[in-house]
């Protein structure tokens, strides 16, 4: 069953009976124990993850369906394993990603190191209009923090890409990465040649919070 | 002798399982007593069974009575015993005296051990025995198997995944050391390749399961691959961890059985046996990302819960299966990959 929504693009209907406009695929990547799935599950659920299955084995992945002025875009989110080993089984689902959510964790010195490595690899098997954001996670743990807010800041300026940190603990900043991915598809999809150009950077620049140092 | 579980395992609405699991919120309580209901008659009974046959010898022999045996269950108080010998694992562990405690008290390689122990606090963290505050906790256990592998190992180091297996291993064999040598007999007799750095012996087993989908029903390979979903979407995990998180707890434990006893050929028999038994959902998702959906519903700890009727189903479903084909199949991938 299709409709059409406000902006008069045809709707589809996901496996679930919603309706959306846009399906886009996300990917989130970063070293092991980053909190990559936390980050998922705080923006799909609303929760911090519990269970008995915590570290990602190969690659997973959830749907949700996220409003940006009235167009339903339907983000599908693939969380991978951090492991190095399992790159190559991951790698090959770059080049059809809309965004790549590069995350490291504040408090782990080598993840952020790392960082670097997984720009190389993004330049490498993803297209090139990608949009990738990097997000600096835990930042809730501020006296186990490691990697400073402008160093962070500074390395995502040298690789134009936007920066923001982000806590699945308390949940700071976790759906604007999401949004922002889902806003850039909807403005690419729906811009008139005279509107003007939709920049993520400029945008989440706007709207992150910055965490408080006294939590 | 008691059966498998005990009767305070079995209080109505107990939350922990046998295993020390803590049963989810959406842990199906009506389906389990059902088939609990039933299944503590066959446990008995297996039970009985199996203390006749090990009744005044001192070694178990592999024979035709001892497989229908072990694919019909172990009793949960012999399993550890029993994975130990059919895998052979006890008589590496008699030839190398002190090799274990020598591992352990070499340093580990610092990348290795950051790797273990980024995950030593998300395996089971809400098992009794792996979670934080567990009096007579299984982490340390945890840590000192992974280390002693990766040491005894370097070339293949710790893989995620292992956490998980070694984990279970330690609940059912209860023996750090008889642990470490069941997984290394696992690693290296039984799923040769799976953990390695480039994973190869995982990679090539994937296209393997492929191509026995072909063999036994082409529409649903025609249509994975008209919809470009690779084999390793799924599988990896159904691989690497065993089928841990992908069938519940006790019909894992019934696959782990028979992996033991018969070698790899059971992870295809099961794989199999689910992609077969599942065709038809596979074939009506008309998407990549609905096939993957389909996948995790019907691989789900959440269903086969009938662990004994499973098992029946899984070589009612994959014969005839010959080591031969998979040996050929596995030569013909690993020149490819």
């Amino acid at each position: 069953m299709a409709g059409t929504n406000i902006n008069g693009v045809v709707r589809s209907t996901s496996v679930t009976g919603e309706f959306y406009d846009f399906a886009c695929k996300v990917m989130l990547i970063g070293d092991s124990g980053v909190g990559k799935t936390c980050l998922l599950v705080r923006f799909k659920d609303g929760a911090f993850l519990s269970g008995s299955f915590i570290s990602t084995v190969g690659i997973d992945f959830r749907n949700k369906i996220v409003d940006v002025e009235g167009t339903k875009v339907k983000l599908q989110i693939w969380d991978t394993a951090g492991q190095e080993r399992f790159r190559s089984v991951t790698h090959a689902y770059y080049r059809d990603a809309h965004a790549l959510l590069l995350l490291f964790d504040v408090t782990n010195r080598h993840s952020f190191e790392n960082i670097r490595a997984w720009v190389s690899e993004i330049h490498e098997y993803a297209k090139d209009d990608v949009v990738v954001m990097l997000l600096g996670n835990k930042c809730d743990m501020t006296s186990e923090r490691c990697v400073k807010r402008e160093e962070a800041e500074k390395l995502a300026k040298d690789n134009k890409i936007p920066y923001m940190e982000t806590s699945a603990k308390s949940g700071l900043n976790v759906d604007l990465a999401f949004v922002a991915v889902a806003k850039d598809l909807q403005m690419k999809k729906t811009r008139r040649p005279n509107d003007p150009k939709f920049s993520v950077l400029e945008y989440v620049d706007q709207q992150k919070q910055v965490p408080s140092k006294c939590c | 002798m008691m059966s498998a579980l005990n009767s305070n395992d079995l209080q109505h609405k107990s939350e922990i399982d046998p295993y020390g699991f803590k049963h989810g919120d959406d842990f199906d309580y009506a389906t389990y007593d059902e088939f609990m209901s039933q299944y503590l008659g066959v446990l008995a009974r297996r039970a009985s069974k199996w203390n006749q046959l090990l009744d005044g010898i001192s070694r178990l022999k592999k024979s035709r009575k001892v497989k229908r045996y072990v694919r019909k269950g172990i009793p949960n108080e012999l399993r550890g015993q029993v994975w130990m010998c059919v895998s052979k694992a006890d008589k590496l562990m008699e030839e190398n005296p002190g090799l274990y405690q020598r591992l352990l008290s070499e340093p580990l390689d610092p990348d290795a051990q950051s790797e273990i122990d980024t995950d030593l606090h998300r395996t089971f963290p809400e098992n009794i025995y792996f979670g934080n505050d567990s009096p007579n906790g299984k982490r340390s256990s945890l840590r000192n198997v992974l280390t002693a592998f990766a040491q005894h190992n370097p070339d293949i180091g710790y893989c995620q995944g292992m956490n998980y297996v070694v984990a279970m291993m330690l609940i059912v064999v209860k023996d750090e050391e008889k642990s470490f040598f069941l997984f290394e007999q696992l690693t290296k007799r039984i799923l040769v390749g799976y953990y390695s750095r480039d994973l190869k012996g995982l990679k090539v087993d994937q296209e393997v399961l492929g191509e026995l989908v072909r063999l036994k029903e082409p529409a649903v390979s025609t249509h994975m691959e008209k919809e470009q979903v690779p084999w390793s979407i799924p599988t990896t995990k159904w691989f690497v961890c065993l089928y841990l998180d992908v069938l519940p707890i006790e019909t894992t434990l019934r696959v782990w059985d028979c992996l033991f006893y018969e070698g790899s050929k059971i992870i295809f028999r099961v794989a199999l046996s689910l992609v077969l038994q599942n065709a038809e959902a596979i074939l009506n998702s008309a998407s990549f990302p609905q096939i993957v959906e389909a996948f995790k519903h019907f691989a789900s700890p959440q269903k086969h819960i009938d662990c004994h009727n499973f098992m029946q189903k899984v070589f009612q479903d994959s014969q005839p299966l010959k080591m031969a084909t998979i040996t050929k199949l596995r030569e013909e991938f690993n020149k490819k990959i």
